[in-house]
């Protein structure tokens, strides 16, 4: 028989306090060893130091009046000025805009993004609807201005309803509304004479009531340039990087030969180098009654430049891809095409997100690059308005830590939903 | 008994869906539709020339460019003609390329292999320092800097600190060397070159060796002392030669009735606002690269060096890093690729790159050629960048074996 000693188990001790609690995650993670310690205390120091007199400067000594001085300019640039839209009552058609996007956030909040929909909507029309209560004189921003921002929240009320209630809450109706709303919110933007928008021949649009006055498209400015150049971009080089991607790996040796060429041109040059050239040059490669502006260019330059670097992200993808899927999917029967467009692209595309998400990002940023074609983006209407008002070229860094945050915002968030939408799909867990 | 059908001609595919006529007809269709549109734009192109008087040509090239360049590497006068100071330019680009890539790989190391780091606060800063830059268009980053720069006191004004060191807002200047003469100056750093390389191969011998036999070899030592001694013999001999040494220091002075600083090495508020946003701004990048490099290599390794009784410093310079950089290798290439066309958004804060020059150069030139010019400069550099990393590739790969 054996002994209990043999058999009995030791009694289990909690862990000892020093490893456990608030103590032990500092122990842990601040003074693992002595070098890891010695880094604490550093960048402690570092950080009170830092921090110390930076908050010092934020609150003390920066000036951040430039920023209400410029105001409205941040968001549309020279578009509501005297000189582009004589009277200055063109700011309700971005906010029309606005308002748009905020119905088409409440469609999207119940068709798709699963949770993460609901976030980006709410945050988006609360914010637009926080921005009624800024504290200018109403001379500065009138009680319409106001008023048009509050509807951001019955507008997403709208889109909600419309898609919960009624059947054009499908992701199709979702898309249709974006792409339809998209460019209703460009011809609005821009305004038509009496007789229609001169697109389609005068007889059919005789009717049509005009929306004067025609804001010139150079004069469109702003973060609404930037976002406008942005969306049109982003919706763009995503199906015509895939098409380059597809070309790219295409066993047709003139499509591939075609699609290897553009890729690296487009590459191998600095953006800002083909936004000039399509100032000077393009405008030679077409018949002199042609007609395109400077700003339908850029949006060309910047998209094609975009996409040829979406198709590289995507070949990554495509090539990645085990050959066991498209083989498989040829076994079951399916043609080629089928098997591209419902098999290899999905699992490719998924697989690359964060790069896509990330071209995104790196397109949006180099939308601040409208500058060199003479268009007053944000950045660009900042600093030609401490250019021409010298007594602020002191409140620069303030200015431009300004832009910065607005930036940032915009493009962490980009990241913060792509990685959200990751999670929702499942990507690394299958 | 049923009747079959019978026909005697034959009833293959039609001739439209079949598969190798589909496939030459799309690529004889898609080569026409773009061979067709490209020659157009020519055609239009050359019309335009014609019609409008455009000029057209590469004479200019030997035409003097009568205009200043701000900040230049090279000597540079106006009388220069346009050929030289397209040349001027493009060694500005490279000198922005050259020095930014290597404070942004050392910058972006320290701070990715500082986000993996095991201390809280450390790895903190940096991920908030990676998802601040990032996010911000480098044109921003650019014009903060450069206007902090620009907020300096004006020259007359300026600190000088321990009576060498100007700054002020036309830029930072430092004491440098200066060459006595072109020949001995070239010859020397020719020398040093060759000592620096012949350091790396004592380096990489005696590393090897020490690996191999166990013998204690200082490969780090040794491979410094034959640095420094090849380039100290070559400045003794070049200098007995030419009767005197190959550089001279030379220090900033103001100078002239406007207090210019000369001499030394003075870099303008541009240069130093476009080399430290670049920098930083790639930094942010190279970081996550090198992390997620880093993270690539799997935690075995990192367990079997502290077995072996390895530092986590030697484990993660000796076992870690060598496996990480092959994950690392190729999107660092073209992060360098970037930063060389990043450096062309010089031209907003006033640097003279490549960009900025051709630019004002299409004023007095015909703008059609300089372009032409200037998209072969860049793609023979973005080929350069992608040359050496296919080599590169091509190494480790043959060393996976």
């Amino acid at each position: 028989m054996a002994t209990d000693s043999n058999t009995a188990t030791a009694p289990v001790l909690p862990p000892p306090r020093s490893e456990v609690g608030v103590l032990g995650w500092i122990r842990a993670n601040l003074f693992g060893s002595r070098f890891s310690g010695a880094l604490t205390l550093i960048s402690v120091a570092v950080l009170l130091v830092g921090g110390w007199s930076g908050l010092r400067w934020v609150f003390y000594e920066a000036d951040w009046g430039v920023i209400s001085q410029i105001g409205g300019l941040f968001v549309l640039g020279p578009y509501n000025t005297d000189q582009a839209c004589p009277g200055n009552n063109c700011f309700w058609r971005p906010q029309v805009g606005l308002l748009l996007v905020s119905m088409l956030l409440g469609m999207i909040w119940v068709v798709a993004g699963g949770g993460t929909g609901k976030r980006v909507a709410i945050t988006v029309a609360a914010v637009a609807a926080a921005f009624a209560f800024l504290p200018y004189s109403l001379d500065r921003m009138g009680m319409d201005v106001r008023l048009l921002l509050l509807a951001n929240l019955p507008a997403l009320a709208l889109g909600w309803a419309l898609a919960r209630y009624t059947r054009f809450g499908t992701v199709k109706w979702a898309g249709i509304f974006a792409i339809s709303g998209f460019l209703f919110t460009l011809l609005l933007l821009r305004g038509w004479e009496d007789g229609g928008p001169g697109l389609l021949p005068d007889l059919l649009f005789n009717w049509v009531p005009g929306l004067e006055p025609v804001v010139d498209l150079k004069d469109w400015g702003g973060l609404m340039l930037n976002i406008l150049l942005a969306v049109a971009g982003i919706a763009l080089s995503l199906p015509i990087g895939i098409a380059l991607a597809l070309g790219r790996r295409s066993d047709l040796q003139v499509v591939k030969g075609i699609c290897v060429v553009f890729i690296e041109v487009f590459r191998g040059v600095p953006l800002i180098t083909l936004l000039f050239m399509s100032q000077v040059l393009v405008p030679l490669a077409f018949p002199r009654d042609f007609p395109l502006d400077p700003l339908p260019r850029a949006a060309i330059v910047i998209t094609l430049f975009s996409s040829a670097y979406m198709a590289e992200n995507i070949r990554g993808g495509l090539q990645a891809l085990h050959p066991g899927q498209a083989e498989a999917a040829r076994a079951l029967g399916l043609p080629g095409w089928h098997t591209t467009l419902l098999i290899s692209l999905p699992q490719a595309i998924r697989n690359v997100i964060p790069a896509i998400v990330g071209q995104f990002i790196a397109l949006f940023k180099d939308t601040s690059l409208v500058y060199i074609i003479g268009m007053l983006d944000i950045v660009e209407e900042s600093r030609a308005y401490i250019q021409g008002n010298p007594e602020l070229l002191a409140s620069a860094q303030e200015l431009f830590i300004f832009i910065a945050v607005v930036f940032w915002v915009f493009c962490y968030g980009m990241s913060y939903i792509s990685r959200r939408y990751e999670r929702h799909l499942g990507v690394g867990e299958r | 008994m049923t009747t079959i059908p019978r026909n005697l001609t034959y009833q293959g595919i039609p001739i439209w869906r079949h598969e190798r006529i589909i496939r030459w007809a799309s690529q004889i269709v898609s080569g026409v539709v773009v061979v067709a549109l490209v020659a157009w734009f020519f055609i239009n192109i050359g019309s335009a020339i014609q019609e409008r008087n455009i000029p057209f040509g590469y004479s200019f090239l030997s035409r003097a460019y009568q205009t200043p360049i701000g900040q230049h590497i090279l000597p540079y006068e106006s009388s220069d003609t346009f050929l030289y100071a397209l040349v001027v330019a493009a060694t500005n680009t490279l000198f922005v390329a050259v020095v930014g890539i290597i404070l942004a790989i050392l910058l972006g190391i320290f701070v990715g292999v500082s986000r993996l780091s095991s201390n809280w606060i450390v790895s903190r800063i940096a991920t908030i320092y990676i998802e601040f830059f990032r996010n911000v268009p480098l044109l921003v980053q650019l014009f903060f800097w450069f206007y902090i720069l620009l907020a300096l006191p004006p020259v007359r004004e300026g600190y000088v600190i321990a009576g060498n060191f100007y700054v002020n807002n036309a830029g930072i200047s430092v004491p440098w060397m200066a060459a006595s003469s072109p020949g001995a100056g070239l010859l020397w750093l020719a020398v040093a070159a060759a000592g620096v390389v012949s350091g790396f191969v004592v380096h990489r011998w005696l590393g090897r060796r020490e690996v191999q036999t166990g013998i204690s070899s200082y490969p780090v030592l040794y491979g410094v002392a034959a640095a420094v001694l090849i380039g100290v013999v070559g400045w003794i001999v070049i200098g007995l030669a030419s009767g005197a040494a190959p550089f001279v220091s030379s220090y900033p002075a103001p100078a002239g009735r406007f207090g210019r600083i000369e001499g030394g090495f003075t870099a303008s508020a541009g240069l130093l606002g476009l080399l430290v946003g670049l920098v930083i701004y790639t930094s942010s990048f190279i970081a996550e690269i090198v992390r997620a490099g880093i993270q690539s290599v799997s935690r075995g390794q990192r367990e079997a060096a502290s077995a072996l009784g390895l530092s986590p410093m030697k484990a993660l310079r000796h076992v870690t890093f060598p496996q990480a950089l092959r994950v690392i290798i190729p999107p660092l290439i073209s992060q360098c690729l970037n930063l060389t066309k990043n450096s062309s958004l010089a031209g907003a804060i006033g640097y003279s790159d490549l960009t900025n020059v051709a630019k004002t150069m299409t004023q007095t030139a015909p703008a059609v050629s300089i372009f032409i010019l200037i998209m072969l400069a860049y793609l023979a550099m973005s080929l350069t960048w992608s040359l050496i990393g296919n080599l590169y590739n091509r190494h480790i790969r043959f060393r996976e074996g």
